[in-house]
């Protein structure tokens, strides 16, 4: 496998940088662009911008966050939340977004992920899943910031999801999302040995360590990481630094 | 029929919206100052700035010391249903204030799984807890009569609610019985308890049971010894107790979203998988298959939905603006709460038809018209013209 990545992920609400836990009680957390510039000084490998109420006011809100952001952050940046055609997914990218992450738009309408491989390339396209377990190894796939039911087998729907172009997959378990108990392992090996793209695991981790058994057990090729460092437990540098004595390949920083 | 919403909530004809949340002056006992702002808002200014919390706080240690038994006897009754606020009531009289509690609970009319499952959670973090549970067929004929009288078929709930703490304070000998939120102050309603930390037991009928207490329910049929659970003691009986009902509201800064916090750490609290229907919360109210036809009648009377509650207390508290308020208001406010809607008809013994007879009877010329056929609100939050300048 390539090099283990460090994402600091950024869940967006207005204005706002917002944590909750299990996707509910959003709490603010302060200003986007403070916390996105801390993390890539950190040396955070991506960042990962969701609008957690896109889908409600059914516009993105995150474009200007962006263009602010690419004035002086040089990572990749995926942008997710209330992307509904090619043109909301051009607005991202030219406002300086690398890759665009889908997760309620396509649910209701998947050749959107066909349109949008086709037009932009899968290595710029993300399947955001929002997994809520079900049953034993069974996961249901939610949209609008894990509110509501789709019906679909999140196994099933990236498989489905890979074959119509998506290039990755960002993983949130919301049963560990904001709960700091640690990565579903299990979940993220049954997604990440049903298909072949990258799968960034999303949702609990609750301390640096908590990295090894989603790649190890979980074969997760990237972690994203919110809560822990929002509410300042770690660094992305702390981070790296298991990963580096389990052996993991990392970019070399710094 | 057609029922007289106004002169029966005492409602004002022309509708505002407050300038600062989404509540309207159609909400019962609210008011609005020059400023068009409603009373539960400038409550909240005075919730950060007017009060002094380390004082309220000492307020607090002077009562639980009041209280205080130490002989291994309850000192305190929390009413508590297992979620985010009751729990963090009793969790913090019992660890942080040293209190002895015990914990009641009013069953549910319809107890959902996640309900259940969270007061179980509750009760294994460490509480003594009594669960009252009323006759099951005299519960589904008052919640009958009072849907089809009251339009709210939750009121055989409320009463318990409000009178089973009496019943079990009284029972036990335990004087001070501790709520969480003072609703009228937090939500919007009669002021007069604001700034004081103790209601009135006289309240209950003006504003918790629409002026019909239970003993209303003889002139259906309902005989008394089967009203007696849903009744409150006897005056005398709670004064000799020198019951004191208080509200944790009063001494601590109440926010719903950091009892949720709270409660994820330290009772096994789980919010819902998913969202209530009416709301985008996953975290409130979320114990009982009923109370989602409770908040719907809301909507019909009064305009005001389970989503602009929710909305208005989160743009109080910070936690969101006004336009996204307006925003979850349009999208979820109307929602008719139809997952739970064939439980609703045979646990309330009535059909389909009957709910919608009763529903349009409670819907009143001054907020309801139909729009190509379809019962339409004449105002809303979201409606432009609404907006403040």
């Amino acid at each position: 496998m390539g090099n283990l990545r460090i994402i600091a992920r950024l869940d967006i609400k207005g204005p706002n940088l917002i944590k909750g836990i299990h996707l509910e009680g959003l709490r603010v957390i302060g200003p986007p662009s403070e916390y996105a510039l801390r993390y890539y000084k950190q040396g955070a490998d991506e960042l990962i911008y969701m609008d957690c109420v896109a889908s409600l006011y059914g516009r993105n809100h995150l474009a200007d966050i962006v263009r602010t952001a690419t004035k002086d952050i040089f990572v990749p940046i995926t942008v997710g939340g209330g992307i509904r055609s090619v043109e909301d997914a051009l607005d991202l990218l030219r406002a300086g977004a690398d890759k665009v992450a889908v997760n309620t738009a396509a649910t209701s309408n998947p050749e959107l992920l066909s349109e949008l491989a086709e037009r932009f390339g899968s290595q710029c396209l993300v399947l955001s899943i929002e997994a809520k377990q079900v049953g034993v190894d069974k996961w249901e796939a939610y949209i609008e910031n894990g509110r509501e039911r789709t019906g679909l087998d999140v196994i099933e729907w990236v498989e489905r999801g890979v074959e119509l172009g998506a290039g990755e997959i960002l993983l949130t378990s919301v049963d560990r999302e904001g709960t700091r108990q640690g990565f579903d392992y299990n979940l993220i090996r049954l997604v990440s040995d049903a298909i072949s793209v990258p799968v960034i695991a999303s949702g609990g981790m609750g301390r640096p360590e908590d990295i090894v058994p989603a790649v190890c057990q979980g074969h997760a090729d990237a972690v994203a990481i919110a809560d822990l460092l929002h509410y300042k437990r770690a660094t992305i540098g702390e981070v790296r630094e298991v990963a580096k004595r389990e052996g993991f390949t990392v970019r070399t920083y710094g | 029929m057609k029922r007289d919403v106004i002169g029966q909530y005492k409602l004002p004809v022309e509708v505002r919206f407050c300038s600062r949340c989404t509540v309207s002056n159609q909400r019962p006992r609210i008011s609005f100052d020059e400023n068009g702002v409603c009373s539960a808002c400038n409550f909240s200014d005075s919730k950060k700035n007017g009060i002094n919390w380390e004082s309220r706080h000492k307020e607090l240690e002077v009562l639980c010391d009041k209280h205080r038994k130490n002989n291994g006897e309850y000192d305190v009754i929390v009413p508590c249903s297992g979620g985010k606020d009751g729990s963090y009531v009793a969790h913090q009289l019992k660890y942080e204030y040293g209190m002895n509690p015990l914990t009641v609970t009013w069953a549910p009319l319809k107890a959902t799984q996640i309900g259940r499952q969270n007061l179980d959670a509750f009760i294994a973090s460490g509480f003594d807890h009594v669960l009252g549970t009323p006759n099951t067929e005299i519960a589904r004929k008052l919640a009958n009569l009072s849907f089809r009288h009251l339009g709210d078929p939750f009121q055989p709930f409320i009463y318990g609610q409000s009178n089973f703490p009496l019943h079990m304070a009284v029972k036990y000998k335990v004087p001070l019985i501790m709520y969480g939120e003072n609703g009228e102050v937090e939500y919007g309603g009669d002021m007069k308890n604001a700034y004081r930390p103790t209601r009135d037991i006289q309240d209950h009928d003006k504003h918790y049971f629409s002026g019909m207490p239970p003993e209303f329910w003889q002139e259906h049929g309902i005989s008394l010894k089967d009203l007696y659970p849903f009744m409150a003691p006897g005056f005398k009986e709670i004064k000799s107790n020198k019951t004191e009902i208080h509200f944790y509201s009063y001494y601590k800064y109440w926010d719903p979203q950091e009892n949720f916090y709270y409660c994820k750490e330290n009772t096994g609290f789980t919010p819902n998988p998913e969202r209530s229907q009416g709301t985008y919360s996953k975290y409130a109210s979320l114990d009982d298959e009923i109370d989602g036809f409770h908040y719907y009648l809301a909507y019909i009377k009064f305009g005001l939905g389970r989503a602009t509650s929710d909305s208005a207390h989160e743009i109080r508290d910070e936690k969101i603006t006004r336009a996204e308020g307006a925003a979850l208001v349009k999208r979820y406010d109307h929602e008719f709460p139809s997952r739970y809607y064939d439980i609703f008809l045979e646990y309330c013994d009535i059909t389909d038809a009957e709910v919608h007879d009763v529903i349009d009877s409670w819907r009143s010329d001054h907020l309801w018209h139909k729009v190509d056929g379809e019962w339409t609100l004449k105002h809303a939050v979201w409606y432009e013209s609404d907006q403040p300048k």
